[in-house]
């Protein structure tokens, strides 16, 4: 998938309250969502997605059981 | 006012036949018309058959109710089995929160992905040793020589139990899955059963007594809402680890197997692609053989969902296996793609109690494919002397799974020295210890 048009910056992060730690996201986009060591359950430390990253978020996304992951574009 | 039963839309369904096993897909599609329905099956159900409403029911535990409760201190429920068999409550399983949250939290960091690749060592070991014993002869069963040890081992230990006692565990913890409720041999496989519980019960002492770190070692120092957990309730989560722990991947493993031996074209294609493809290909046998089907839950209030009145009290099925196949979300839901993306299938469950293995069936799962794929990989299951489980309704299993391959050479010891090896490995490194935070 090509990158957003520029000047919109990409933006997905893990809805803690419905993420139940399926480990998904961290397969599909392993740079970008990291797994708590303890739960592991996700996190996005940073929100901004790099271009190059555009793609495998919205993977990430489409195949998470819980729908936990939110992009805004 | 006159009180009216509401109608229900009402099907007929049993999921502990032979013929749900051998129809599933047609049965499935029939389901999906009426994808919430009411059967009579069971002292009568609803049965939960599409993706939508599974994901929206499974994720509302306020709505559903998971809990067990034989002594009847809250609500009488009646867990998550349809029927209901246990006379007591199966762990974690079997509860709701705020309870199920904290026994998750003291489980979690033995479990975590974090906490599971500490372990990849030891698992790649005891794979090669199941092949070495078998490697020279050019055969083996998949399931009784291989697909039954690693998930078996490794599960020992997590919870920190000696390693070769998996062979004490093994064959209760598959026979009470896959004989039939009907069948002539169940007196013997539930005394059997409950020599294991026996077993556990006294695992417990024995770590009280001499405690060693592991899953047992959590939960008999566990204190959830300030009380400290009965031995009951104790066995029924360390009998929930050994179930969960030993069969599903097994299943997973052995129908997998099975699946590549009939579609050889896929396989060359999995084995020349290993890095490219073992995560897509094993979400989506996971989505296709959903070793566990599915879960009761008892409804926790009057409620309309989907045009039908739920009532409370009433007992519901949600069936993963089915919403696994909904055309909705999985595009030609009866294929095997090995490369399918999107696949947001619910093999583990969804929400709260998601599978605490999964990512431990993973690993294990992943770790014997590979080396089965790297060493034998012309291997031809026989069909005909293959063993499925009778009946599917507790888990898609199997319980034999013989193979022919060109022999190859052994790469170490045998299987007996690689565990008597991890288990000196385990004291000597205390390798069941739980995760710690880094704070990171
Ligand atoms: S795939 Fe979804 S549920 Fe799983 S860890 Fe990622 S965000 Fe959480």
């Amino acid at each position: 998938m090509a990158p957003l048009s520029k000047g919109i910056v990409m933006k997905a992060w893990v809805d803690a309250d419905k993420c139940q730690g399926h480990t998904l996201c961290a397969m599909a986009a392993g740079e970008f969502f990291v797994l708590s060591d303890v739960d592991g359950h996700a996190s996005a430390p940073n929100e901004t997605v790099p271009p190059e990253l555009e793609a495998k978020v919205r993977l990430a996304a489409g195949g998470c059981p819980e729908q936990a992951i939110v992009i805004e574009a | 006012m006159t009180d009216t039963v509401p109608s229900r839309a009402e099907v007929h369904y049993d999921r502990h036949t032979p013929e749900y096993r051998e129809q599933f897909e047609q049965v499935t599609a029939d389901m999906q018309r009426c994808p919430v329905a009411w059967t009579e099956t069971y002292g009568g159900h609803w049965v939960i058959s599409d993706h939508k409403s599974v994901f929206d029911l499974a994720r509302d535990p306020q709505l559903l109710s998971s809990d067990h409760d034989p002594h009847n201190e809250r609500k009488g429920y009646k867990g998550i089995s349809i029927p209901s068999i246990s006379p007591t409550q199966t762990g974690i399983l079997e509860m709701d929160p705020p309870d199920q949250k904290d026994y998750r939290a003291l489980m979690n960091p033995y479990l975590s992905p974090a906490a599971v690749a500490r372990w990849a060592p030891m698992v790649a070991d005891i794979t090669r040793a199941c092949l070495d014993e078998k490697i020279e002869s050019g055969s083996i069963d998949f399931v009784d020589d291989l697909a039954n040890i690693v998930p078996a081992v490794m599960t020992m230990a997590l919870m920190g139990l000696p390693l070769a006692d998996w062979v004490i565990y093994c064959e209760p913890a598959h026979a009470v899955i896959y004989t039939p409720p009907d069948s002539a041999d169940v007196p013997r496989v539930m005394e059997m059963y409950f020599g294991m519980v026996a077993k556990l019960h006294s695992e417990l002492e024995a770590v009280r007594q001499r405690p060693r770190p592991g899953l047992v070692h959590a939960l008999v120092t566990a204190e959830i809402a300030g009380a400290t957990p009965t031995d009951e309730l104790l066995a029924g989560m360390l009998s929930l680890l050994i179930g969960g722990g030993f069969d599903t991947t097994t299943s997973l493993t052995a129908k997998s197997l099975d699946w590549l031996s009939n579609n050889p074209g896929e396989r060359a294609r999995l084995a020349a692609d290993l890095p490219g493809l073992i995560n897509s290909a094993t979400e989506e046998f996971l989505r296709f053989f959903t070793p566990a089907p599915g879960d009761g839950r008892t409804v926790t209030k009057d409620c309309e969902y989907a045009g039908q009145q739920l009532r409370e009290g009433d007992r519901l099925w949600l069936s993963w296996a089915m919403a696994n196949r909904d055309p909705e979300v999985f595009p030609e839901p009866n294929e095997v793609k090995l490369d399918r993306t999107n696949n947001r299938h619910s093999a583990f469950g969804l929400g709260v109690h998601r599978c605490i293995g999964s990512n431990v069936a993973r690993a294990i799962y992943k770790t014997m494919l590979t080396q089965v794929l790297e060493r034998m990989p012309d291997f031809v299951c026989d069909s005909e002397a293959a063993v499925h489980y009778p009946t599917v309704g507790v888990i898609n299993g199997m319980q034999h799974l013989p193979a022919t391959f060109t022999p190859g050479t052994r790469l170490g010891d045998g299987l007996d020295a690689t565990i008597a090896r991890w288990q000196q490995k385990c004291d000597d490194e205390q390798l069941a210890n739980p995760v710690v935070a880094t704070g990171a």
